[in-house]
């Protein structure tokens, strides 16, 4: 009787968090899977009509979509190891104890609270190739003016860049606070037995902040694959589709050209991607048993 | 002397990377105050100058409050993200706390499944989400921009491995002296956690304050457009205004910050509480 009623107020205190999540999540999630197998009819005024395979099958002889899946995996590839060891040095130099520390730590803070579009409105004019501040900066040491955002070789890393200096600083809070659970005497003890600051470091602290290093990995993961902000308000795609990201390419088919089964379908492989990605990171942080 | 030596190159390193962090947004700052028609001129070539100009004026911030209907988007982002954040705190904290505490069959299988769902980002579902709140007749309303960033797996998740480290004495006491379980939860545990509580109110925030792809998508009409939507459509309109484009990013960064930075100390110790270890 007793777990009975137990068993009914926890499901009454979880009903209002799932019922949000089942409607808000899970069944959006449901409708991408239901809705890649399905197309708009003309005929019946925008009802849904299944067609199976068929839009993964027209997605696949797209050239377009294997560029953008290429240049989806090419911005994921550097810039997740990227954003996380730059988070991890972050973490560890915030951790450090000497005076002035306070202010450095606020200095840290700040792209936490500039947004990614604010971010990316502000980096861009300060990449502008003519009145651009980081052009008259290189120019100090006659480093000829570069285009940047307009030019395809640039325009992917100057966004994986100001995504970066954005999410190392936002990733760095989760590994900071990892860090500070790592017991001082620890450290201390392994000092004492002779361990190098280096070793220190791989051989205890790296261990035993695997399971925050790994929650980072994985939602930043999940994140970057959807990154979609720069390329929206930067370079839309462009120049020559060289930062035209899967998320990017299902916008602009559901929002531009009203392609809703196109884009749903997209946004079933960008799922799969991500989980196969975080299956992998999985299992590699799995396997590395220190 | 050589530990002077060292000590010096850390405060060079640590003020190299600082000033990485700060520029963008001190830059926007300093040339938000200036008059428009001198706005690059210590720019390019590049002077000292360019960070702290020599004329301040506040004409860029009162045309973009009150002239380019700023003040209401500042008002709309504001209004979304502490409702967000209270209706998030409630539902939150009372799922983590049965996750933690309570319990009842299927709770490890419905926390996986709460875990699953921050690996999904609202860009991933935000065109789905789309057709269901159209069916909820809420397009274009503050209720599409508030209730789908309410229940949020990590905040949920945050919570439970707070509560769960609270000593389980505790409980059984109050229940030895007849609390029902909500008492014990308003009374016992919400006075504990302060901390993640603040942790967790920031994170709330800042996803709402910075959402862009959902509200571009669930509203149309100008009375609705938070910050972010406003200041991209700004840019895409007065392109060359562009000390008002610099005082309404520096707005947009500043009110979270001075939110932000005060409560740093409890935000971190919040998620370490919360146990991402």
């Amino acid at each position: 009787m007793k777990r009975r009623s137990e068993a009914l107020v926890a499901y009454w205190m979880l009903a209002p968090a799932l019922l949000a999540l089942g409607i808000f999540r899970i069944y959006p999630i449901a409708v991408t899977c239901w809705g890649s197998l399905c197309t708009e009819s003309f005929a019946h005024a925008g009802k849904l009509l299944f067609v199976g395979l068929a839009n993964y099958l027209d997605l696949f002889k797209d050239p377009i979509f294997w560029k953008s899946v290429w240049v989806t995996i090419k911005l994921n590839i550097v810039i997740n190891p990227l954003q996380v060891c730059l988070a991890l040095l972050l973490a560890v130099m915030a951790n450090q104890r000497f005076r002035g520390i306070g202010f450095y730590r606020l200095l840290f803070f700040v792209p936490i609270g500039v947004s990614l579009p604010i971010a990316c409105i502000v980096w861009r004019i300060m990449l502008d190739p003519n009145n651009g501040l980081i052009d008259s900066i290189l120019a100090l040491g006659r480093i000829p003016a570069q285009p940047f955002l307009i030019n395809q070789d640039q325009a992917l890393w100057c966004i994986v860049a100001i995504a970066t200096w954005k999410g190392a600083s936002f990733w760095m809070i989760f590994l900071w606070a990892g860090l500070q659970d790592v017991p001082r005497e620890v450290q201390e003890a392994a000092q004492i037995d002779g361990a190098s600051q280096t070793q220190r470091f791989f051989r205890i602290t790296l261990p035993l902040i695997k399971r925050p290093l790994l929650f980072v990995l994985v939602t930043d993961t999940a994140v970057n694959f959807l990154l979609f902000v720069p390329m929206f308000l930067l370079t839309r795609g462009g120049p020559a589709y060289s930062t035209n990201v899967l998320m990017y390419e299902a916008y602009k088919s559901g929002f531009t050209y009203g392609e809703m089964g196109r884009a749903l379908t997209i946004v079933m492989v960008l799922l799969a991607l991500v989980m196969i990605a975080v299956v992998a990171q999985f299992s590699l942080f799995q396997r590395e048993k220190v | 002397m050589k530990t002077w030596l060292t000590a010096t190159l850390i405060h060079i390193l640590y003020c190299a990377i600082g000033f990485l962090f700060l520029l963008p947004l001190w830059w926007a700052l300093a040339s938000s105050l200036r008059p428009l028609n001198d706005i690059f001129r210590d720019t390019s070539p590049f002077t000292w100058r360019a960070l702290v100009p020599d004329k301040l004026t506040f004409d860029a911030y009162r045309s973009i409050l009150f002239e380019k209907g700023f003040g209401r988007a500042v008002f709309n982002s504001l209004f979304v993200a502490f409702a967000t954040v209270l209706g998030g705190l409630a539902v939150n904290s009372l799922a983590g706390f049965a996750f933690a505490i309570l319990r009842f069959p299927g709770r490890n299988a419905l926390f996986g499944v709460t875990v699953l769902t921050f690996l999904v980002p609202f860009e991933a579902i935000s065109i789905p989400l789309y057709a269901v709140v159209r069916s909820l007749g809420w397009l274009d309303t503050y209720l599409a921009l508030i209730v789908p960033g309410v229940a949020n797996g990590i905040v949920i998740f945050l919570f439970r491995q707070f509560f769960a480290q609270v000593p389980r004495e505790l409980v059984d006491a109050a229940r030895i002296d007849g609390a029902s379980w909500l008492t014990i939860f308003f009374r016992i545990y919400l006075p504990l956690s302060k901390p993640v509580i603040v942790s967790a109110a920031l994170l709330i925030f800042l996803f709402q304050w910075e959402s862009f792809l959902w509200p571009l998508i669930a509203t149309r009409s100008e009375g609705l457009k938070v910050i972010q939507v406003a200041l991209a459509g700004f840019e895409q309109r007065y392109q060359t205004l562009w000390n008002e484009l610099f005082a309404a990013a520096s707005l947009a960064a500043l009110i979270p910050l001075l939110i932000l930075l005060p409560l740093q100390r409890f935000y971190v110790q919040g998620v370490t509480a919360g146990g991402f270890k």
